[in-house]
């Protein structure tokens, strides 16, 4: 449950997830929608992947993630954007996922 | 939550509904009233509904193996999600609060009219002409 929390505290997966609501999007197309690096990008979807909040279907050379939300997962969801659920981050600091990526 | 209706879990689940069986059973007169122990029968059926219903929207399909189109599929698991978990806890809320002599009546309506929605939703999304 702890990775479900950690999965919905930061506002780019949450609103990945918000965005799969509608429907199954490829992996190219998803990261197009977002304003960061596509590395930056696969590594909040192995978070969601990790939690089992999406999952990863491979079609050919392309990859479609789909929402694996429970009923209570989603009620989690719907409760951490009204509530602006949210991990503090430092001062000019990088998200979790950002600093992971940037270590060599 | 990885496998929503693994073996293991499934068959963890039915003998915790014993258990909680017997123990009601077993408290019934010396600790628990009639009354109660017939409510709490009703709760325990309605938790079971609210567990299974919460695993629906999580037990995916391969998409190949689709006969709709995903977005509808997945649309109308999650409805179905929805609409029986809150039918579950109608269920529950009306073994605690309904008058005895009425409770399954009143609970399983209220159950029966989530199931209905759930179904049509999903005959809805399999039909071409509702696209």
């Amino acid at each position: 449950m702890s990775t479900v929390f950690k999965a919905l505290s930061d506002p780019t997966r949450r609103k990945v997830l918000q965005l799969l609501q509608a429907g199954p999007i490829g992996a190219g197309e998803l990261a197009d929608m977002f304003d960061v690096s596509k590395p930056t990008m696969s590594a909040h979807f192995a978070v969601l992947v990790g939690a089992g909040l999406i999952e990863a279907e491979k079609q050919g050379r392309n990859v479609t993630y789909r929402l694996k939300l429970s009923v209570l997962e989603e009620a989690l969801l719907g409760f951490a954007q009204a509530f602006g659920l949210q991990v503090t981050r430092p001062e000019g600091g990088h998200s979790e996922v950002e600093s992971k990526r940037e270590k060599p | 939550m990885k496998a929503a209706f693994a073996p293991g879990r499934a068959l963890a689940g039915a003998a915790f509904i014993i258990a909680a069986s017997l123990l009601l059973r077993w408290a019934t007169p010396e600790y628990l009233s009639a009354e109660m122990a017939r409510r709490l029968t009703g709760v325990l059926l309605g938790a079971i509904v609210v567990v299974y219903a919460n695993a629906i929207p999580k037990s995916l399909v391969a998409l190949a193996r689709l006969r709709c189109s995903p977005a509808r599929e997945q649309a109308a698991r999650r409805f179905a999600g929805w609409s029986l978990v809150l039918g579950g806890i109608g269920y529950m809320a009306a073994s605690l609060i309904a008058p005895l002599a009425s409770m399954h009546l009143v609970g399983g309506a209220i159950l029966a009219v989530a199931l209905a929605a759930a179904i049509l939703r999903c005959m809805r999304a399999g039909n071409p002409a509702h696209g």
